[in-house]
């Protein structure tokens, strides 16, 4: 299940303290689903007792963050049957390879950014996925055609 | 470059490095990964004897037969299906392979021209809207939409399946494959096949029949599509339940409107194989009597284990322990079984005589039938002392 900011929201001390630098705890919210803010910036989460359940609850509710790839792109192995839809409908690899991953055989570039290994996905090179970096697309074409959702992202 | 074995689709492009299987699915790279795993050993009746013996005997017990049946062949390559079809005919025995509760009524339709088919990779350059009618591809043949079908951007069909495919997913439930059907695709879920291709005759007729928004919608992108393929799967063989006259007449009358064909959408590696060899020596597919030379549904491998019309059944590279019902199992035992395979499985446990082979495309090359009716060369990773047709052709020559 995606994680959304509304969740992470209720589990945060709802003050508005501004000690984290952010107007209100909803922004901060948000800015930790980004990773652009850790849970360690909320320092009266850490330091007042009453709040304790609370971080219990967001440590485990935030780790899929731990496990994601820069671009927010979460592999389920188990899931996964090795069908090779992800590698196929990517418009990068149709784009850098359209005579091997873009008409449906198997990649004949080094660096794919995904690949079917022992016969499942797995992430090669993230740094050419669309979604990587500054001006990123938010582009979820593996996403859509994995029916087993072994294919996820951090924003849903 | 290796080619995968582990379903009709027969992928090619399987890549080895590293002790790494890539690109071949998790059904296909597991046959690859486990390939040295439980290995069958020659045995004689559950004790491990020399490889010789083990021949020896399997001849002496097929010799002295008086009904043998013959049963597997679907995951051997064409040339030792060959020489089992020929040990057959001496032997007047049964043949009969998994086709005969597969798809064979579809290959038998395409070979004897009442289905128009073509080929999987005129599909991946020129096909418009693609039906997946009874069948659930992402589970049973998973690279079959990414290589073949939905997914690749080919010849005519360039911009991908955005915009150059349109999908239909016939099933009586939301399978994986029909889960993809989401833009530019049409999920239908049905309770019986034959409402459905009503709908779609009434639709050509002019007239508002069940599902009529649906088939309306999907006729008229297959008048733009002007190449369209329908890949029918057991849901479709058992929803129909042998009444194909009413499916046949569908596609032809779509063929008056556009293109349409049919393409049975997949099973074993080599089935298709298996039911054109036999076509071409008899003019039937499958469950066949040499005796009597005929085709019946009471020469079914499960009907003659049930009705006791065999005491000897050959199996080669099947293990119907596994896969047929308890009760065929049951008699199946007390019948003298010889089996051919190269691997470890339920059958070798209660046959009388275990024949280790090779498996085809790790350590036996040959020639293979993809779904489509297109010949495969299976070049072999490193070739086994003994292979099926070497079996084979030494019992052919011993028996008698």
């Amino acid at each position: 299940m995606p994680i959304t900011p509304m969740e992470v929201y209720k589990l945060l001390p709802k003050t508005n303290c501004k000690k984290c630098g952010e107007q209100t705890c909803m922004s901060f919210a948000f800015k930790l689903i980004n990773r652009e803010k850790k849970l360690e910036d909320c320092t009266p989460l850490f330091e007042e007792k009453k709040y304790a359940g609370q971080l219990e609850d967001l440590k485990r509710l935030l780790q899929p963050l731990e496990e994601a790839t820069e671009t927010g792109l979460i592999v389920d192995e188990e899931l996964c049957s090795g069908c090779g839809n992800c590698v196929v409908v990517c418009p990068v690899h149709a784009s850098e390879d359209p005579k091997g991953m873009g008409s449906g055989f198997g990649p004949t570039i080094d660096d794919p950014i995904l690949r079917i290994e022992d016969g499942v996905v797995k992430v090669v090179e993230m740094m050419k996925c669309r979604r990587y970096g500054k001006n990123r697309i938010l582009c979820v074409a593996c996403r859509e055609n994995c029916p087993s959702d072994a294919i996820r992202f951090l924003e849903g | 470059m290796p080619t995968c074995t582990g379903c009709s689709c027969l992928c090619p492009d399987i890549v080895i490095k590293d002790s790494k299987v890539f690109n071949a699915c998790r059904k296909g790279s597991s046959i690859f990964r486990h390939c040295r795993e439980k290995r069958a050993e020659p045995m004689i009746s559950g004790k491990k004897v020399d490889f010789g013996r083990a021949l020896e005997k399997a001849s002496e017990i097929i010799s002295s037969s008086e009904k043998l049946a013959i049963y597997g062949l679907d995951t051997i390559p064409l040339e030792a299906q060959g020489v089992a079809i020929k040990l057959a005919e001496r032997k007047k025995a049964y043949i009969d392979d998994n086709s005969s509760f597969c798809l064979g009524d579809f290959v038998e339709m395409i070979l004897k021209g009442i289905l128009p088919t073509t080929t999987l990779d005129e599909v991946r350059s020129n096909a418009y809207v693609i039906f997946y009618w009874g069948t659930d591809p992402y589970n049973s043949l998973s690279r079959h939409l990414s290589l073949y079908t939905y997914y690749p951007r080919a010849g005519k069909r360039q911009r991908g399946y955005e915009e150059d495919r349109y999908l239909v997913v016939v099933d009586v439930r939301k399978s994986h494959t029909a889960k993809l059907a989401k833009k530019n695709a049409k999920f239908i879920k049905v309770d019986s096949d034959e409402d459905l291709i009503e709908g779609f005759i009434s639709t050509m007729d002019g007239k508002a029949g069940k599902y009529y928004e649906e088939t309306g919608r999907i006729i008229k992108k297959m008048q733009r599509g002007k190449f369209n393929v329908i890949f029918g799967g057991l849901g479709l063989k058992y929803g129909l339940n042998g009444n194909y006259e009413k499916f046949v007449e569908m596609v032809k009358r779509m063929n008056e409107l556009t293109q349409v064909y049919f393409i049975p959408a997949g099973f074993h590696a080599n089935m298709r194989g298996f039911n054109e060899l036999m076509f071409e020596k008899t003019g039937f597919v499958n469950r066949y009597s040499f005796e009597f030379r005929k085709s019946a549904p009471k020469y079914e491998f499960s009907e003659l284990v049930r009705s006791d019309s065999i005491d000897v059944a050959l199996i080669i590279g099947s293990d119907p322990v596994n896969s047929l019902p308890f009760d065929v199992v049951q008699k199946l035992r007390k019948k003298r079984l010889v089996l051919i395979d190269p691997k470890f499985s339920l059958t070798s446990k209660i046959a009388e005589v275990v024949i280790p082979s090779a498996i085809t495309g790790i350590d036996q090359g040959g020639t293979m039938v993809r779904s489509d009716g297109v010949k495969m060369k299976i070049d072999p990773l490193w070739e086994a002392e003994w292979n099926d047709e070497s079996i084979l052709k030494e019992l052919l020559e011993e028996v008698r």
